[in-house]
């Protein structure tokens, strides 16, 4: 039954891992479709947000300090330095596509996000042999969640003005985000991060909406504090 | 101090919103896969940059369950509170987002209704 990994193969195995994914991206994504378009922004424009973008937690974030009357450099820096995270990943995924040509280097980069990049590497932990495939098992994915992301968008669109607000479905974001963060929870260090940038986007009281970059800031400091403790202890 | 209402507005701010983040974003996932194929982060950036995201989720998740309603106070809103911590429990037990999304709305819906 084992066939020989090929480029084809491996893409359709990378498509296929996306399934089980496809319970958290496309909520989330209806979620970041509605959120825009309840904000007061255009279709064309909610939609754009997911393919110029193509970051949830970003967008998320935008939105509402675009609802909230942010200034354009707040959003700018809380999108950047919610995306911060990606440099991680390209750091970590460099080591396997070094030999690649730029084009592919530029899709990849595009289509970077926080579950292709980890199913990604737990893929080439678990078939180190099918390493010289291992961009198209990527392209398989994170294509897939692309793919699923921009319909899930338009389906956002088309039902966030639909939907009265005492329905609450606002509180699908905090949700959604409680699904993500509660897995990152098992190592104290990252539990006191959380804690901290929780705390501290309640009780800081910033000008210009820079909550939540303070917020981030602050838990990322206590993060490496607490890791720092550990390790002296 | 308040330059708010002096930057672009409208149509505008949203396009400049969308193609600056899109733009920073897509440097910032680049940059690493196409400069540093042969070099490593420096160690200190790398122990930082794990606590991003456990620092900036919580702290997206935390406004709206005192904020209902989009006014700040400082007094939490209930329903929304304890329905965040259910969830919570779900997400840690079945670390499914569909579960966590479902248990959690529902709890909502049904808090409201009893507390009013």
């Amino acid at each position: 039954m084992r066939q020989v990994p090929n480029a084809r193969s491996e893409f359709t195995t990378g498509a296929r891992a996306f399934v089980p994914l496809s319970m958290s991206i496309i909520p989330f994504g209806v979620v970041c479709g509605a959120a825009a378009s309840t904000a007061g922004m255009t279709p064309l424009q909610a939609l754009a947000m997911s393919w110029v973008i193509f970051a949830g937690s970003a967008q998320i974030a935008a939105t509402q300090l675009f609802a909230g009357g942010a200034p354009l450099l707040v959003i700018l820096a809380t999108g950047a330095i919610v995306n911060l995270r990606f440099l991680m990943y390209g750091a970590s995924l460099a080591q396997h596509f070094r030999s690649l040509g730029r084009r592919w280097q530029v899709t990849i980069a595009y289509l970077l996000t926080d579950q292709a990049y980890a199913l990604t590497v737990v893929h080439s932990t678990q078939h180190p042999e099918r390493q010289d495939h291992l961009h198209w098992f990527y392209l398989g994915l994170a294509g897939a969640t692309w793919a699923s992301w921009q319909l899930a968008t338009i389906a956002g669109i088309l039902l966030g003005s639909l939907v009265p607000p005492s329905w609450s479905l606002d509180f699908i974001v905090p949700l959604t985000f409680i699904a993500m963060v509660v897995p990152l929870l098992g190592d104290r260090a990252m539990s006191l991060a959380a804690a901290a940038g929780g705390l501290a986007s309640v009780l800081l009281v910033l000008p210009l909406k820079l909550n939540l970059i303070g917020a981030a800031l602050i838990g990322v400091a206590v993060g490496l504090s607490a890791e720092k403790l550990r390790v002296e202890a | 101090m308040s330059t708010v209402g002096s930057g672009p507005t409208g149509d505008l701010l949203v396009w400049s919103m969308i193609i600056g983040i899109g733009a920073a974003t897509f440097v910032i996932r680049l940059a690493p896969i196409a400069l540093l194929a042969h070099l490593e982060l420096p160690r200190w950036l790398k122990q930082a940059l794990r606590y991003v995201p456990p620092a900036v989720m919580a702290a997206i998740i935390a406004p709206p369950l005192f904020f209902a309603g989009g006014e700040p106070t400082m007094s939490p809103d209930l329903p929304r509170v304890a329905a965040a911590t259910l969830a919570a429990l779900i997400a840690w037990r079945t670390r499914s987002t569909l579960w966590t999304v479902v248990v959690g709305m529902l709890a909502l819906w049904g808090l409201q209704a009893v507390l009013g």
